[in-house]
């Protein structure tokens, strides 16, 4: 039953230009060359999506087969004894093969045939698959003497455009909308030479992941309207970060050039996110771009706001706290970080509440791809973190004759309703961390600027309970301060005995010994794919 | 010269041979109980032993064929009969369904007994509106008399059959094409592995069979395997219909024993050549086979294998000539246009090397060719779906044989007729 030496009969062992692996049974040549780092040129594959075989560009050669095979569609599987190839391999495969190298060049040259050849001013250049393969493995030059099929650009969505001159016809986004979305908004218009990628009926593409296919188009054709013109690629900086703008906490890549963004595509996360995010994550950093920036303490006298200097501000809250002791409440965030909201708990104790939840309508598509209602990143984490989050907090002012109020403010997007408008109308001092001069800044007395969205760092928790880390995009502004360090601060102003952490690990590290089920965490740990904590809970 | 006597189109002449009564005075649906008797196990190696290859164009064993459909699988299965008849040159699928539908769907029945199919489909091409009325007054008629519906002819066996228009591609005459446009979607060809037998039509195990072939099976049931081996060649023997138009005097279908000499088709049966005139060069399978010089076409018997050795295909049997008249150029030209225009678009060498061929060919039939171009033609066919490697004959390079069946037409034309060509180069103007 079982071969001696190589036990799994499940593994079946490949032979890949020259080098021997073992690869589960139904992997596919591509997936197992990928896997073993070696390249196999290809535009119409996606692990996420079903498998055409249509571009034809990955063409390995296959002992035993007479004609080279697409390496997409090529399952490896167990060859039985009598036909496995030198007496142990079930399946030889070359991708360096002299034909095969031919027929790429034969690929590459039909898919340029009406290609534009306009890469310098065409967004996609850098980062190109046309462009890197055709340098790599194409001809330097045309055979094409004919003219060229030439249409105009049209507009699939709001969002989308298309250019069809660069389209190679890998109809990677049609299937797209069909399986991930299922909003089945594009298709193939016409057939043969003049099938192009269409919106079925005037049906624009405008779902929630239409940014989607901007992504996944290998070449130039989708292009976001967000970005066209915008930049090179070769200009922007890439960090790995994760999305704020709702509790499901995409991984995504933040573009950035000095201090502005220029995009965000999402990164590959199986535990969160697979290959995709939306665009309200996507265009989401606009929102920041023209706010009303607060980068100095202010102190309101006379409802005018003048700047003054940290240390004013200091001296001013240590005096307030000490004036107002036992009437203070603070107000958590579930837009801050994990660590700042623990060191508010540090800072306040118990008597700590929350402003009502920023919801929208939530989505969830077929592929299973989910936008929360909950369109805060960290409403778990500061659950998580702080001693305990009070019920019905607004009721409870004035049976605790709360006087000062310390507010991590949401931001941009908190609307402050009549009730809460009034009860900070009756506050002593409201202490406000904030970014913008926002609704609640406004009704705030001493304002301590903290740190914007993509200028933050630290962990944050999804709702599913995976600890991410929060990466900075953009440098602060100012004389704001990382929302961590403020309160760090102030701990230690108030009390010597307070540590003074001097970065975010120490913060950590003291969270984890406070909040078991964030124990031993580190930066190192959670990594690019994040940590669950439903394994490791310990409490 | 043997004498043959027609099987498959043995009563066509008569009036009414289209109908139910008439089938059934001439011994209609005999084969279908002798086949309901036996187990579907014994039908298969019937048909096996007969050696009977599909006649819809690529001549792949139909015994061979049914035994690849799992019959422990628990999903239902499918039988399809591919109607859509549109190869260039091809026109004995519509005389079968016009003058014998009945032999058609005896045929049917005794395919879907033996690999289980409970629920059959007509494809019939969108254009052959009359045979469609005829199929549906068939099928009507069957219902009547039990042949389909519940517990056929008391056997126990349920058939259901239903037909579908296509819309007129070329291309859903290949079968996963076909399947996807029954399925409802775009007609799109697509990737195997997994084939039809495992995972066809709502990817269950799904057989489809052409006209032609279904309406040999009653024979085979009845007269025995060994009988049909009898005629013509061994590896691919029984019945064919040829259909013979073009530049002859006497065109339509002949129905003759595998292997007939092609001369004998054009010259004896066809009436010969019209006006008097010259054979030039024949299409032997259809527009997609790889065109014949008149030398080679004297001299080729019409058979599955010794037409491959000449590196052309039997095909669809639908021969076309054309005598000495005919621009060989403007030819290959309208050949590869017809190609271009069919083309489904989804592979790269087919969708742009199609239209790439057309831009070409047009250029020199304007004379703007230069001298470059011929081997150009034979590169961008080459590429398209040529050989990839003569010494091993591998060939083949799109998801289906569409792109071989532009490729060796055309690369034919260019290669045999190379003079034609290079005269083309050198005027000034061709078109007339």
């Amino acid at each position: 039953m079982y071969n001696e030496g190589r036990s799994s009969r499940l593994m079946p062992l490949l032979k890949i230009d020259n080098q021997e692996i073992e690869v589960k049974s139904g992997t596919t040549v591509l997936q197992a060359a990928l896997k073993q780092g070696i390249e196999i040129p290809y535009y119409c594959y996606h692990p996420a999506l079903e498998v055409v075989g249509s571009c034809r560009m990955c063409l390995v050669k296959v002992e035993g087969m007479p004609k080279l095979q697409v390496s997409c569609n090529t399952y490896i599987g167990e060859a039985p004894e009598e036909r496995k190839i030198d007496g142990k391999f079930d399946m030889v495969v070359d991708t360096k093969d002299k034909i095969v190298v031919q027929e790429q060049k034969n690929i590459l040259e039909f898919l340029l045939l009406n290609h534009p050849l306009d890469c310098s001013v065409c967004d996609q250049a850098g980062e190109c698959y046309l462009q890197d393969y055709s340098f790599k493995y194409g001809n330097a030059h045309s055979r094409f003497d004919e003219d060229k099929r030439v249409r105009a650009n049209v507009y699939l969505g709001s969002q989308v455009l298309i250019n069809h001159n660069r389209c190679i016809l890998c109809s990677l986004c049609v299937r797209f909308t069909r399986e991930i979305s299922g909003t089945n908004e594009l298709f193939v218009e016409q057939r043969g030479y003049n099938s192009k990628i269409a919106t079925v009926e005037d049906n624009p593409l405008d779902n929630y992941l239409a940014g989607n296919v901007t992504d996944i188009c290998p070449v130039g054709a989708l292009l976001s309207t967000d970005y066209i013109h915008k930049n090179r690629i070769w200009n922007l900086n890439k960090q790995p970060s994760v999305c704020q703008d709702c509790s499901v906490g995409c991984n995504v890549d933040v573009f950035y050039q000095k201090d502005k963004i220029f995009r965000l595509s999402p990164r590959e996360n199986h535990d969160v996110n697979g290959y995709f995010m939306c665009d309200i994550g996507r265009y989401g950093f606009h929102r920041y771009e023209e706010i009303d920036r607060i980068t100095s303490p202010m102190l309101k006298s006379n409802g005018i706001f003048s700047e003054i200097t940290w240390a004013e501000a200091m001296t001013k809250i240590v005096d307030e706290i000490g004036l107002n002791d036992g009437n203070i409440a603070g107000i958590a965030s579930p837009f801050h970080t994990n660590e700042t909201n623990f060191l508010l708990g540090n800072l306040i104790g118990n008597v700590i509440g929350i402003l009502p939840e920023i919801v929208d309508e939530e989505l969830q598509y077929p592929s299973g791809f989910r936008i929360s209602g909950d369109r805060s990143p960290n409403k778990q984490g500061m659950t998580d973190v702080c001693p305990q989050i009070m019920e019905a907090f607004a009721d409870k002012f004035d049976k605790k004759n709360i006087k000062l109020l310390y507010v991590l403010d949401d931001g941009i997007d908190r609307k402050l309703d009549k009730k809460w408008s009034n009860i900070f109308s009756e506050m002593n001092l409201i202490i406000v961390q904030t970014y913008a001069m926002t609704e609640i800044a406004k009704s705030g007395d001493l304002l301590l600027p903290g740190l914007a969205p993509f200028e933050r760092e630290g962990t944050i928790t999804n709702d599913r309970k995976r600890v991410q880390w929060l990466r900075p995009s953009l440098s602060s502004q100012g004389e704001s301060r990382p929302d961590w360090e403020i309160l760090t601060t102030i701990l230690n102003e108030l009390s010597e005995e307070s540590p003074l952490f001097t970065d975010l690990s120490q913060v950590i590290k003291a969270m984890g010994e406070s909040f078991p089920k964030y124990k031993d965490l580190s930066f190192f740990k959670i990594g690019m794919n994040g940590l669950s904590l439903n394994g490791a809970a310990k409490d | 010269m043997s004498e043959f006597k027609p099987i498959l189109t043995e009563f066509i002449d008569q009036k009414n041979c289209h109908t139910f009564d008439f089938y059934e005075s001439k011994g209609g649906y005999s084969a279908l109980k002798k086949a309901l008797s036996m187990s579907p196990e014994d039908v298969i190696e019937e048909v096996k032993a007969s050696n009977l290859r599909g006649r819809g164009g690529a001549g792949f064993p139909t015994g061979l064929k049914w035994s690849f459909v799992p019959p422990d699988s628990d999903k239902p299965k499918y039988l399809i009969n591919n109607a859509d008849e549109s190869e260039p040159g091809t026109f004995k699928d519509r005389l079968l369904m016009n003058k014998a539908p009945h032999q058609m769907l005896e045929g049917m029945i005794i395919a879907a007994y033996s690999i289980g199919c409970h629920t059959s489909f007509i494809y019939i091409r969108g254009e052959f509106y009359k045979e469609c009325r005829i199929l549906e007054e068939m099928i009507g008629d069957a219902y009547e008399h039990n042949l389909l519906g519940k517990n056929i002819l008391d056997s126990g066996f349920n058939l259901d059959i239903v037909i579908h228009r296509g819309a007129g591609a070329y291309i859903c005459g290949e079968e996963t094409a076909l399947l996807e446009s029954l399925e409802g979607k775009r007609g799109w060809p697509r990737i195997k592995p997994p084939f039809p037998a495992i995972e066809g039509y709502l990817k269950s195990p799904t057989v489809v069979n052409n006209v032609e072939t279904l309406s040999c099976l009653p024979h085979i049931l009845n007269r025995g395997a060994e009988w049909f081996r009898s005629i013509g060649p061994k590896k691919g023997p029984g019945p064919r219909l040829f259909g013979v138009s073009g530049t002859v005097n006497n065109p339509g279908v002949f129905e003759e024993e595998m292997g007939i000499p092609l001369k004998d088709l054009i010259f004896d049966r066809a009436g010969g050549i019209s006006n008097g005139g010259k054979l030039k060069a024949v299409f032997p399978g259809g527009s997609s086979s790889a065109i014949l010089t008149a030398e080679e076409a004297m001299d080729v018997r019409m058979d599955f294998d010794e037409l491959s050795e000449k590196k052309s295909m039997l095909g669809s049997a639908g021969v076309i000539v054309m005598d000495e008249t005919v621009n060989m150029v403007q030819a290959c030209l309208n050949i590869a246009r017809f190609y271009a225009h069919e083309s489904c678009g989804q592979c790269t060498p087919c969708r742009e090397g199609t239209t790439w061929l057309v831009k070409m060919l047009t250029r020199m039939v304007h004379g703007k060719g230069t001298s470059k171009d011929i081997d150009m033609l034979f590169e961008i066919t080459d590429n398209i779906g040529g050989l990839i490697d003569f010494s091993k004959g591998s060939y083949g390079k799109t998801i289906c044989p569409f792109g071989e069946a532009v490729a060796w037409p055309v690369r034919s034309f260019v290669e045999k007729f190379k003079d034609e060509f290079l005269q083309c180069i050198m005027k000034e103007e061709v078109v007339a």
